[in-house]
């Protein structure tokens, strides 16, 4: 055979097999997740807060760790999402012009970006110990926005670069100013792609366990009040990984089991609510 | 002529240092379509784009001059654009639904000038789709995303929505290119009912077409204006070589007809089968005129002899209902 077409064999092989790593991965997570932590999800688990002695094998659920993940995770998201929506604007040329503090921004981001979360938590751990504050609610919430904002702000940036221009320019010369054209124009156009990059920060929200550690601290009680610490999932799972017990050990996958469907029951209620506006996209 | 509606002193533009337009100085008459006509890349758009200055959406571009409206210099940082690009209509290459409703399109204009009581756009969406004729054929669909009319209806509408923010000038930038035959008719019935109240200037590169609308006629050429001048003048005698040239060379004068059939009053596909036939009898390379009257054959004649391998040299209409197409024989 001719060594061109040899090559290119090669790299056709070499291609699926990446494409079947990425798939297998994925199914291999799930379906451990699932064959592991199915049989031992109770109700009791969704439904009551954690005993004393629950990691001890005494009785009880993860209700504390769900609320305080959902109350983290949501407050984290919707505190990113408004500062994000303004950055990513922001940087578009019709605003920033591609100026110095716009480059600077997208930088910065980028860093921020690959930072790792146990750096955000160790910062604003360091912040609260300079307030005399205790692990909070507030704290995580505000840690968990910092970790999700680059990955927001990146995304809908990207988002809105690809809104045609003609639709701007539409608009524009129907007399609308920039604000206009922004609001009522580009983001109705970009809508979906926003809700994408809101969904993965969420998601990779509310599976961060370094950054909450030490500034929203864990509990077995709901939180009341945006000054209790409280619990969250990926701590639970955590900590019951870390059992010398094999049942609460197993608990551990029923825990993820629920930490999955609330990442995926998000992501389908959000497409859901969306689709009354995403019809009118132009394509 | 008539009384000026904008003026163009001077103007020059440069995208990233390269000249677009040289020294254009114009004046553009009220209430009558001026054609600005030229081969692609001459500055056409560039000088429509400056009117409005939509220009400023541009990366690396840089202009001078000045173009008054109304006498108030539109290149003027402290104008107020935003009002300025209110009295100007923009009908664009590519029909461009706004992502939102039938109703909201039109709507949205008049909204974000201010406009808040239901009845009152109710009455200037129905006035305006009335308008441009589309009324009937979306009034019980208002609701539905604009994305689902047909991209002859699509450029409708976009004509209808910049209708509604009451404009004094109707800005066209090959307005037609998209779109089908009747389509384009459509659009071009709609611009000559509307030189009554507008001022309109349509950027085109078809020449039939210019002919068809224009009063007024400017003829860039490599960012020059090589001549201006009442339609008529211009067409019948350009003063300019390069005019002659691009007016004969688009005509077909040099193509002989070998021979002409005549389908009026048949309809699909039997004027095609007909044209098919007649075609057969003719040695390769030789063409043929085929006289339709049925609109669905200026479109699927054309369509279906270009999937034969044939060449379509050229669609014009003739009068309200006629149309020749000349087919070259291939294949």
């Amino acid at each position: 055979m001719e060594l061109r077409r040899v090559e290119e064999s090669i790299f056709k092989v070499l291609m699926i097999l990446s494409l079947l790593i990425v798939v297998g991965s994925l199914l291999g997570v799930i379906g451990t997740i699932l064959w592991k932590g199915l049989p031992v999800l109770s109700i009791d688990m969704l439904t009551k807060t954690a005993e004393g002695g629950y990691y001890l094998g005494k009785g009880g659920g993860i209700l504390g760790a769900i609320a305080g993940s959902l109350y983290l995770a949501l407050g984290g998201t919707a505190l990113a999402f408004f500062l994000s929506i303004g950055i990513a604007f922001y940087l578009q040329k019709e605003y920033s012009g591609g100026t110095r503090l716009s480059n600077m921004t997208r930088l910065s981001l980028d860093i921020l970006w690959g930072t790792p979360s146990i750096v955000y938590g160790a910062f604003g751990f360091a912040v609260m110990m300079y307030f005399h504050m205790r692990a909070s609610l507030i704290a995580g919430i505000i840690v968990l926005a910092l970790l999700e904002l680059p990955i927001m702000t990146r995304a809908m940036e990207e988002v809105i670069k690809t809104v045609p221009r003609e639709l701007k320019e539409v608009s524009y010369s129907l007399g609308a100013t920039r604000l206009e054209t922004t609001l009522r124009v580009v983001s109705k156009q970009a809508l979906p792609g926003l809700m994408t990059g809101v969904l993965i920060a969420f998601g990779r929200g509310i599976g961060d366990a370094a950054s909450i550690m030490f500034t929203a601290g864990y509990t077995d009680r709901i939180p009341t009040s945006l000054f209790d610490s409280t619990s969250s999932l990926p701590l639970a799972i955590f900590y019951q990984l870390g059992s010398p017990l094999p049942q609460v050990q197993q608990k551990a996958y029923a825990s993820a089991v629920i930490l999955l469907a609330i990442v995926l029951a998000i992501s389908i209620t959000t497409r859901f609510f969306s689709r009354k506006y995403t019809k009118y996209i132009i394509k | 002529m008539s009384e000026t509606h904008i003026q163009i002193d001077n103007v020059n533009a440069y995208y990233s240092g390269h000249p677009a337009l040289k020294n254009i100085s114009v004046q553009i008459p009220k209430k009558q379509i001026t054609a600005i006509i030229g081969p692609s890349g001459c500055g056409k758009s560039t000088l429509l784009k400056c009117m409005n200055r939509l220009i400023d959406l541009t990366d690396e571009v840089t202009y001078s001059g000045r173009i008054l409206i109304d006498n108030e210099d539109i290149f003027d940082r402290k104008t107020d654009i935003v009002n300025i690009r209110k009295k100007m209509g923009l009908l664009a290459q590519k029909p461009t639904p706004l992502p939102m409703s039938i109703y909201e399109n039109i709507a949205y204009g008049p909204k974000i000038h201010g406009l808040r009581k239901k009845q009152d756009i109710d009455a200037i969406v129905e006035k305006y789709l009335k308008l441009v004729g589309l009324w009937d054929e979306v009034k019980n669909r208002l609701n539905s995303p604009a994305s689902q009319l047909s991209v002859g209806q699509q450029q409708r509408l976009c004509l209808a929505r910049g209708l509604a923010v009451e404009p004094e000038i109707i800005l066209c930038d090959e307005p037609t290119s998209a779109l089908d035959p009747v389509s384009s008719q459509h659009i071009e019935q709609q611009l000559l009912k509307l030189k009554k109240d507008y001022t309109i200037v349509i950027v085109t590169h078809n020449i039939h077409q210019a002919m068809r609308l224009a009063d007024y006629v400017i003829h860039l050429y490599l960012g020059e204006m090589v001549e201006h001048g009442p339609a008529n003048e211009v067409f019948e005698n350009p003063k300019d070589e390069r005019t002659r040239a691009y007016i004969d060379g688009t005509f077909l004068a040099d193509v002989k007809i070998d021979k002409v059939i005549d389908t009026k009053g048949n309809q699909c596909p039997y004027n095609f089968v007909y044209a098919k036939q007649a075609l057969h009898d003719l040695e390769k390379g030789k063409t043929l005129k085929i006289i339709v009257d049925d609109p669905t054959a200026v479109t699927e004649v054309p369509r279906g002899m270009e999937a034969d391998g044939h060449e379509v040299l050229s669609v014009k209409q003739k009068n309200e209902t006629d149309w020749e197409i000349v087919i070259k024989k291939k294949g």
